[in-house]
């Protein structure tokens, strides 16, 4: 095989694992698991429309209360996961809390992703003092749990300034500098070793044409596994937020296990544990958040078949 | 390898290796301090002066003015950095000093995150070891499922669990080993300020100590029985010495005292909910999750290397290929792994411990974040990051240990 079918080759790699992926049962698992959440979302203005319509004062997330029943009272045929013990229906605030946790998530993979890819590449490419500089960084990131960070910083401040969205990007701006960058630098500097990078410096590429055409495209897959498994720190960062109330939603999966947690310990003998409305809320935080970290193993297995394990 | 051409005095690998290790972390300590600084001073909305002022802004202004607030950050970042070098931390806006606060706390944590790292770890690797070695698909599904249950779980609800199922059986078996009643009356006379009454912290430092100086001896008299040969000591020095130890402390009086603190269900270190040992559970199954996937995945990227045929081909027993073949070569890119799970596994301790009610750093730096305290948050983050950078240090020895080739310049 000549120089250049080799490099060929290699820079083919990425494309031809997008089968892999598609059969790796852990990926299919954790898109599954998300693909249901998606429909929940969507599924919340249809139901408002047709089920629930004329009576959203006994079903509005926030709001509702069925004068009819005591509460909290368990799964019914009225409500699908009974009701908190404020009277608020728990299928509808499931599916309520469904789309800030997805916004959390997609937006901490998002900055992760972005973080680690530039910064990995740069360092990279760039060795000298800007790789000593991204390697100490994230070194030193690492040691601070963006939960802790995220915690600190949400604290008292009204949901309007410090909702979702900004959870998510501060979370993955701190998970990215630190466990991502440190994982998409080690890899990216796994390829510039590679003889095609050798070739393309030969053939007169500039750092800019390396990176964007050489690197990058070998880096995708690990910045996307590292995105997925902060998605899931993420995930249960804003849980434990709404769990402490440390940010203004009104309603989440953390504040739903609070309340059955509260409930049980205040009626601990008197009445039975509220344990639908826990595990609506451990449920469906846990659910989410294996579902994030299912994706990024099953890409890592896919897309590096020495990392493939029996463990499945 | 024969005699060597430059005949300079070799220094011993370790020697260098840490000196090297030691540079790193310190330079490492200093960025992560300035990070913290500037994320606490400048992305933070409040300072000492709002909280003074409860939202008063001509009065903020003027505090600020007062305590120096408004000079610039480096200057005040050089401050908190001479103070940090002297070992002094700052006073909380309510005027406790800092290092008063973390002292007072910080036995209950370290004990909780070593012993249930290391409780976490030995079952991991051991259950990622065998689980991916003997590729029987229904025993790795249910561990696979465990490790990525253990990942996504949400810790204030395994707490609840683990309250919820082990709260009688730990009461009934406390009460079935007999424990002494009075330990407890041991530490409210603390609290009265009697004279030699026995300080939580006192029991959680004898017992820590004397394990680790135990596993310390131990781990150095199987090295030197491992070089002269000695197949027996090699074997048993770790379980004689930590056998012993635990002896010790029990029939010193100490041990039915300590066992009685992880014991307690109703009354714990403070008032809590739950149990040390529940903590010590929860805190091991979070690392346990980590290490297993790990593990798993390291020893099937090694199964199919030449040197597996090799030894199998020399007619090695299944068990030896696995363990002092594999394994070894699978467990330091682990080590390498389980550092960069170290934040998750750390928020995760945290409120395990938060939820259980212990008089750890949790509930200091928890009620620190809930009332705006920033010195003392500062304060306990610097900490967890030293005890992150030691932990690193550890892998990195470990790592060394295992792979010579792991003890070069570039480690």
């Amino acid at each position: 095989m000549t120089a250049a079918a080799l490099a060929r080759r290699e820079v083919a790699a990425p494309q031809r694992s997008r089968a892999a992926v598609a059969s790796n049962p852990k990926f299919v698992a954790g898109a599954a698991i998300l693909l249901f959440f998606l429909v929940l979302t969507v599924a919340q203005p249809l139901l408002e429309a047709t089920l629930w319509a004329g009576r959203m004062n006994v079903y509005h997330p926030q709001f509702g209360f069925d004068t009819g029943i005591a509460h909290p009272s368990a799964p019914s045929l009225d409500h699908w996961l009974g009701t908190s013990s404020l009277g608020r229906d728990v299928f509808s605030m499931l599916v309520y809390a469904t789309r800030p946790t997805l916004v959390v998530a997609v937006s901490a993979a998002s900055a992760i992703a972005a973080v680690s890819l530039v910064l990995g590449a740069v360092a990279a490419v760039r060795e000298g003092w800007v790789d000593a500089v991204v390697t100490h960084v994230s070194d030193a990131m690492v040691l601070l749990p963006p939960l802790l960070a995220v915690y600190v910083l949400g604290i008292w401040r009204p949901s309007d300034a410090f909702g979702a969205l900004h959870v998510g990007l501060s979370f993955g701006l701190l998970y990215g500098l630190g466990p991502a960058t440190a994982t998409v630098r080690t890899a990216a500097q796994a390829v510039t070793v590679r003889p095609f990078m050798d070739a393309a410096r030969v053939a007169g590429g500039g750092d800019t044409w390396l990176v964007t055409r050489h690197v990058l495209p070998h880096l995708y897959a690990h910045a996307a596994v590292q995105a997925m498994i902060g998605a899931t720190g993420a995930v249960i960062a804003d849980a434990f937020l709404a769990y402490r109330s440390a940010i203004g939603e009104n309603v989440g999966f953390g504040m739903m296990v609070y309340d059955g947690i509260v409930w049980s310990e205040l009626m601990a003998g008197i009445a039975p544990i509220p344990w639908w409305i826990m595990l609506a809320g451990a449920g469906g935080i846990t659910l989410l958040a294996a579902a994030f970290y299912l994706i990024g193993v099953g890409l890592r297995e896919a897309l590096d078949p020495r990392a493939r394990s029996v463990l499945r | 390898m024969s005699s060597r051409p430059d005949d300079r005095p070799r220094v011993p690998w370790f020697v260098a290796f840490l000196a090297r290790r030691m540079v790193w972390a310190l330079i490492t300590t200093l960025i992560f301090v300035a990070i913290l600084y500037v994320v606490l001073e400048v992305w933070v909305p409040y300072s000492w002066a709002t909280v003074q002022s409860g939202g008063n802004l001509t009065s903020e202004a003027e505090l600020r003015e007062a305590v120096g607030l408004n000079r610039p950050l480096p200057i005040r970042y050089g401050e908190f950095l001479i103070g940090l070098a002297r070992g002094d931390l700052g006073a909380s806006f309510g005027g406790t000093p800092v290092t008063t606060l973390i002292g007072g706390a910080i036995p209950v944590t370290l004990t909780v995150f070593l012993v249930g790292t290391v409780l976490g770890w030995v079952s991991g690797e051991l259950l990622g070891r065998i689980g991916s070695w003997n590729r029987s698909v229904a025993s790795g599904s249910a561990l696979s499922t465990l490790g990525i249950a253990s990942a996504a779980i949400f810790p204030p609800f395994l707490v609840f669990v683990l309250v919820f199922t082990l709260r009688e059986p730990l009461l009934a078996s406390r009460d079935a080993i007999g424990l002494p009643q009075d330990s407890l009356e041991l530490w409210r006379g603390v609290l009265t300020g009697q004279e030699g009454a026995l300080l939580p912290s006192d029991v959680w430092w004898v017992v820590a100590l004397s394990l680790s100086a135990a596993v310390v001896a131990a781990l150095t008299a199987r090295a030197v029985a491992r070089r002269i040969g000695l197949r027996l000591i090699e074997v048993a020095a770790l379980p004689a010495a930590v056998i012993g130890a635990a002896l010790g402390i029990w029939l010193s009086g100490l041990g039915p005292h300590a066992l009685d603190l992880m014991y307690r269900v109703d009354i714990t270190v403070t008032t809590g909910r739950g149990s040390p040992i529940m903590a010590l559970i929860g805190v091991a199954l979070l690392t346990f999750g980590q290490v297993m996937l790990l593990m798993g995945a390291g020893m099937d990227a090694q199964r199919d290397e030449d040197y597996v045929l090799t030894g199998r081909a020399k007619g090695l027993a299944d068990h030896v290929v696995r363990d002092r073949h594999v394994a070894r070569n699978a467990i330091p890119p682990v080590l390498a792994g389980s550092f960069l799970t170290f934040p998750t596994v750390l928020a995760g301790m945290m409120i395990i411990e938060f939820e259980l009610e212990m008089a750890g750093l949790s509930s200091v730096l928890f009620d620190a974040i809930e009332s705006q305290d920033i010195p003392v948050i500062m304060g306990i983050l610097v900490v967890l990051g030293l005890v992150g950078v030691a932990f690193r240090l550890v892998t990195d020895v470990a790592i060394a240990t295992l792979d010579p080739r792991r003890r070069g310049v570039r480690a």
